[in-house]
């Protein structure tokens, strides 16, 4: 035991702990993984209906951006949870409800990273394809996707980052992920302080291992690139 | 809707409580985002000055701050900084410092890249002109970052914004506080929620359009 302050730190609880806060990481990445790949699909679903020729979905999937944008994660799982629950009649488990805030609220930034490295694609791609006799849908898939996801991939791994961090707030609805496993060890072991560093600890260290990996990530796929 | 009947008298009947806990939210920001733009500029600066041992130690906090979730920064000098020092932090206290510590940190960097985006022959003509270091950061480079920094800060101070929503799990009485108030009261969780969620982005829709009013305000001819 070490005194700081004459405060008695109490480290004997940080073994334990980490036992329990790595099944907490287990669900932790479950749900940011989930919530990543799903918001991957719908966002770029929403990006090509915002790029669409037709108005109507152009005008639905700009609302869908703008809507699902303006609100707080916390808000969302809050809505989902309890009020559409509670309107409904649907009891979404804590883990899917947050699953849920999670990929509406991270599909419309996604989106929009989408669309703007949709539009980062030179022009002249998509000519030489159609002079090279590519369909529409063969010259989107094997020349422009590729490339932009090449320009999104930086900003996707700033918005995984994000959900990761973000999925701590799903604890207030009573998953078991790092930061609810935290909650119950704090009420237990009573050593908020040393509890609360080591979670964050956690969190740091998923952060900037997956910002590692992004940018070697990054570096493979810029190898062709000229940009 | 189904077996649901929507009650929307609860919250009518408390819409002065949840417009002064919208407000709450709002002075929280803004107190945070003040505090937070002016850490944030001493901590770019360190970033810059061109010195190791001021530069590293800058770096290390962005990192380590962006690392951790808000929620954890609330809970951590709510109830651990708290027993660490024997602070009795009120609830509105620690929400402040832990917005305006995750806040510092991205403030920070879009301070630093916005003194990186003035020309360096902006320094070399104020230099030429018999201005000291000191000066010409006041008169010459920091109005021109301040004006590159404008519209990434605008984001910072909604993300703050959306941040402060979460104060209520530590106990200020927010808008969202007053929400699950009434849902405890009377048991109608749709209508609280969708009310807050509304607020919310009126909230931002308000703040969006006084950014871009003021970008364009201190828009250089």
């Amino acid at each position: 035991m070490t005194t700081v302050l004459g405060y008695a730190f109490q480290w004997s609880v940080i073994r334990p702990a980490i036992g329990e806060l790595w099944h907490g990481l287990g669900i932790t990445l479950e749900l940011s993984g989930l919530s990543l790949v799903l918001s991957l699909a719908l966002g770029l679903f929403v990006a090509l209906c915002r790029l669409s020729p037709v108005r109507l979905l152009r005008g639905a999937a700009y609302v869908y951006v703008q809507v699902f944008r303006a609100l707080s994660l916390y808000i969302y799982v809050l809505w989902i949870y309890f009020g559409i629950a509670g309107a409904v009649g649907i009891n979404f488990s804590p883990v899917t409800a947050g699953v849920l805030a999670l990929t509406v609220l991270n599909s419309a930034y996604m989106a929009e990273i989408y669309r703007s490295a949709l539009g980062a694609v030179d022009p002249g791609q998509r000519e030489a394809a159609t002079s090279l006799g590519f369909g529409r849908i063969r010259g989107f898939s094997t020349v422009i996707f590729p490339q932009a996801v090449r320009i999104a991939v930086p900003s996707l791994v700033n918005q995984f980052v994000d959900i990761v961090k973000d999925s701590s707030i799903i604890a207030i609805i009573g998953t078991a992920d790092l930061f609810g496993v935290t909650n119950r060890l704090v009420s237990y072991y009573r050593a908020p302080f040393e509890l609360y560093t080591l979670v964050a600890f956690f969190y740091l260290t998923i952060v900037l291992a997956v910002s590692a990996l992004a940018a070697v990530l990054e570096k493979r796929l810029r190898r062709h690139l000229l940009l | 809707m189904l077996a649901y009947s929507y009650h929307w008298q609860p919250v009518l009947d408390r819409s002065h409580a949840l417009i002064v806990g919208a407000w709450v939210d709002v002075w929280v920001t803004l107190i945070s985002f003040v505090l937070a733009c002016i850490l944030g500029i001493a901590i770019a600066l360190l970033r810059v000055s061109g010195l190791r041992v001021f530069a590293w130690p800058a770096f290390a906090y962005v990192q380590l701050i962006r690392g951790v979730p808000l929620l954890v920064f609330l809970y951590w000098v709510y109830f651990g900084v708290a027993v660490l020092l024997g602070v009795n932090f009120t609830a509105t206290q620690a929400a402040i410092i832990a917005l305006t510590v995750t806040g510092s940190a991205y403030t920070a960097e879009i301070f630093r890249a916005g003194i990186g985006g003035v020309d360096v022959g902006n320094v070399e003509a104020a230099t030429a002109l018999g201005f000291t270091r000191r000066a010409a950061f006041r008169h010459v480079v920091f109005p021109q970052a301040f004006r590159i920094a404008l519209p990434p800060l605008g984001n910072v101070l909604i993300g703050m914004l959306k941040g402060a929503t979460l104060i209520s799990v530590i106990g200020v009485v927010d808008m969202v506080f007053v929400a699950q108030q009434i849902n405890l009261d009377y048991f109608t969780p749709f209508e609280p929620f969708t009310a807050v969620a509304l607020l919310l982005i009126v909230l931002v829709a308000f703040f969006s359009a006084l950014l871009t009013i003021l970008e364009r305000a201190l828009r250089l001819p």
